[in-house]
């Protein structure tokens, strides 16, 4: 209604307007992508590994002085080594479940390989799909809080025991859902059979769990996240990892009781601090880069719209204190207060008008750029409104408190000496 | 039209009370065409704005067109300024960003009016000042009697049954002050009431009534016809 005459005014005061204009543009362009970079970072933090992580924790313990695992005789010792430590973990009062692990989800150490429909298939060859193996025992799935959704689980008869750098038939394997879906996209995987890691001998599926994260979390693994198999066989070496899962309440009481435990069974290993670990700490680690990004980007993005409406406050004022003398000449021709405090308030709107639409063309292409240059997805159109809105509301919270000084002005100002 | 009783306006900073106006009265009848003298710090701008409702007052009774004005409100002020009063500043008071149309049409707006009445309105009361070929001007592109023409436009478009000129000459020359006086005439001949302060003799005896004010009261000086007509005989004689 009222554009027009603003419209004109704002024409006799290009620079100040384009240059706000050009900071609304570039801030909704920026904040926009960032917040859904930190929106991704979120979502890919916050998704569930699988497991049951509360009351769950990891040792990880070297012995000293351990047999070779090259030869039977030292992998046989070995063995028995760690199914002492095993046994005396799981009569810990407050342990609920105890499995050897190689490694667990959010772990930066992972076995990957390969499985195929296919005997003796060329590895990394066409048809192949990769994998990340838990190798673990008859108690993996309680300890780990995995939930099987089809077959059975381990019993004791299906676990074999092997040196960690040899190879060894794997006549059964559990494997996560996402793998099945993939190896066999009819469903029931159950009883079939897959080769893993280029093998002519079968390795037929007993079980399926609903969801298991690989170790890495990295952006190579990012193919395969979700594609686990679990190989029920415990890997001798002179480095061992037992996941435990204690009854709930009893996490740091059970953590404290480990390193007294296994010393008892030989002190002839080394635990220190860093050899007990809660999952949540594995989490938190694996997640601090990506949780330390956001929170950056997120700070750049608070300080860029106090800048930006501090820009638009200090415009407005500027612009108040310059129309002083005409503010008090329209309200002597008959402006009401309310009509001052929405000609700046729709001057502002029309600035920021202009800025969020050259910052929504901004913002697209700053996101295509990111798409072309780093691992980058479309940015959803939400973001993006989501981003016009509040620049906008920001733009009218900024413009609110200058707008009404501008409202007080007096209308006998209009007979003030110029 | 406009009356005054006992009116009295203070200015209080924290050291002094200025009594800009004491024990004021004045009674303006409808279709007069008044004009205000007196020595410099006397008041007159200062009734001119309480007059127009650009200021409130601090005592006294004030009746505009019938109307006690103290308890109006800030909107019911705005709008009455807006739909009878006319306003004339010493400094024309255009708004620089608009150019002659956009200055005239704000007034016109305040009111709601349609698009088509405002031009016509713009555009008659352009004709009556001479400057309907300037309408797309800006106000620093016109010549001080110019704009006072403009702000008189402005006025005018609005047809306000009270008109306020605040020394509407004092930045003029002779000439342009002759021109805007002239103009000032015609709009009183059509039926409105005109307040003007000037410190110009002249300009002032050609007005139908002269109120003197010092110290913030009214002195009045003549009501009589026969020095009305002897000083506008020598304005003629001038011209
Ligand atoms: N805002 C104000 N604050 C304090 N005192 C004021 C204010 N405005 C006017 N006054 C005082 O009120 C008195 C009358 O001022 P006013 O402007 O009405 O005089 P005037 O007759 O218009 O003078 P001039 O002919 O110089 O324009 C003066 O003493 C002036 O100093
Ligand atoms: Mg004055």
């Amino acid at each position: 209604m009222k554009l027009h005459p603003i419209l004109a005014a704002l024409r006799k005061h290009k620079a100040g307007t384009v240059l706000i204009a050009l900071q609304i543009a570039l801030t909704l362009a920026i904040v926009c992508n960032a917040v859904f970079i930190i929106g991704q970072r979120v979502e890919r933090v916050n998704r569930p590994t699988g497991l049951d992580e509360s009351n769950l924790f990891l040792v990880s313990q070297q012995w000293v002085g351990a047999p070779s695992a090259d030869n039977a005789d030292g992998v046989e010792k070995l063995d028995a080594m760690q199914r002492e430590d095993l046994a005396a973990l799981r009569q810990l009062p407050g342990v609920a479940a105890v499995a050897p692990t190689n490694s667990l989800p959010l772990l930066n150490s992972s076995w990957t390989g390969s499985v195929s429909h296919k005997p003796g298939a060329d590895l990394g060859g066409k048809g192949d799909i990769r994998t990340a193996y838990y190798f673990t025992d008859e108690q993996a799935l309680s300890t780990l809080g995995l939930r099987l959704v089809a077959g059975r689980n381990f019993n004791a008869g299906d676990v074999q025991h092997q040196g960690f750098r040899d190879q060894r038939d794997r006549p059964v394997a559990i494997i996560s859902k996402a793998l099945a879906d993939k190896l066999f996209p009819d469903g029931n995987a159950v009883g079939k059979v897959m080769y893993s890691d280029g093998s002519n001998a079968p390795t037929t599926i007993i079980g399926v769990v609903a969801r298991l994260q690989i170790p890495s979390i990295g952006s190579w693994g990012s193919s395969f996240a979700w594609y686990s198999t679990l190989i029920p066989t415990r890997l001798d070496g002179g480095f061992a990892r037992y996941a435990v899962r204690t009854k709930p309440g009893q996490l740091d009481a059970v953590m404290r009781a480990v390193a007294p435990a296994l010393y008892k069974v030989t002190p002839m290993r080394v635990l220190d601090d860093d050899s007990v670990k809660p999952f949540s700490e594995i989490r938190a680690k694996a997640y601090r880069a990506d949780i330390g990004m956001a929170v950056l980007m997120g700070v750049i993005c608070l300080i860029l719209l106090c800048v930006t409406a501090a820009g638009i406050v200090g415009l407005t004022s500027f612009w108040v204190g310059q129309r002083h003398r005409q503010i008090g000449v329209r309200r002597a021709l008959g402006a009401r207060k309310i009509d001052i405090l929405h000609y700046f308030q729709i001057e502002n709107l029309l600035i920021a008008g202009v800025g969020v639409v050259l910052g929504v063309v901004l913002a697209v292409g700053l996101n295509m750029w990111l798409m072309t240059h780093y691992e980058m997805t479309r940015i959803p159109l939400l973001y993006v409104v989501t981003g016009v809105l509040a620049m906008l509301a920001i733009g009218q919270g900024a413009v609110f408190v200058p707008a009404r000084r501008a409202s007080n002005v007096p209308p006998v100002e209009a007979t003030r000496a110029a | 039209m406009l009356k005054m009783t006992h009116l009295s306006k203070v200015y209080r900073t924290e050291v002094v009370e200025t009594y800009a106006l004491r024990d004021f009265n004045i009674d303006v009848k409808e279709g007069e065409f008044v004009a205000v003298t007196g020595p410099s710090g006397s008041g007159k701008t200062t009734f001119l704005t309480i007059a127009g409702l650009l200021e409130t007052f601090s005592g006294g009774e004030y009746h505009l067109d019938g109307i006690e004005v103290s308890n109006l409100n800030d909107n019911a002020r705005s709008k009455i300024r807006n739909e009878k009063i006319g306003f004339i500043f010493q400094a024309f008071n255009l708004i620089p960003d608009l150019n002659v149309f956009d200055n005239i049409e704000v007034p016109l707006r305040y009111r709601g009016m349609k698009a088509a009445e405002r031009k016509q309105r713009i555009m008659d009361s352009l004709e009556r000042v001479g400057l309907a070929s300037r309408a797309k001007h800006y106000p620093a592109e016109l010549s001080g009697g110019q704009q006072q023409r403009v702000a008189i436009a402005r006025a005018l478009a609005g047809s306000p049954r009270l008109l306020l000129a605040d020394e509407p000459t004092g930045n003029l020359d002779t000439q342009m002050a002759r021109g805007v006086m002239e103009l000032l005439e015609d709009i009183h001949r059509e039926g409105a009431t005109i307040v003007m302060v000037t410190h110009d003799p002249e300009l002032a005896a050609r007005a139908q009534r002269n109120v003197h004010i010092i110290d913030g009261q009214v002195v009045e000086l003549s009501e009589d016809p026969r020095f009305h007509t002897v000083h506008a005989a020598a304005g003629d004689a001038h011209a």
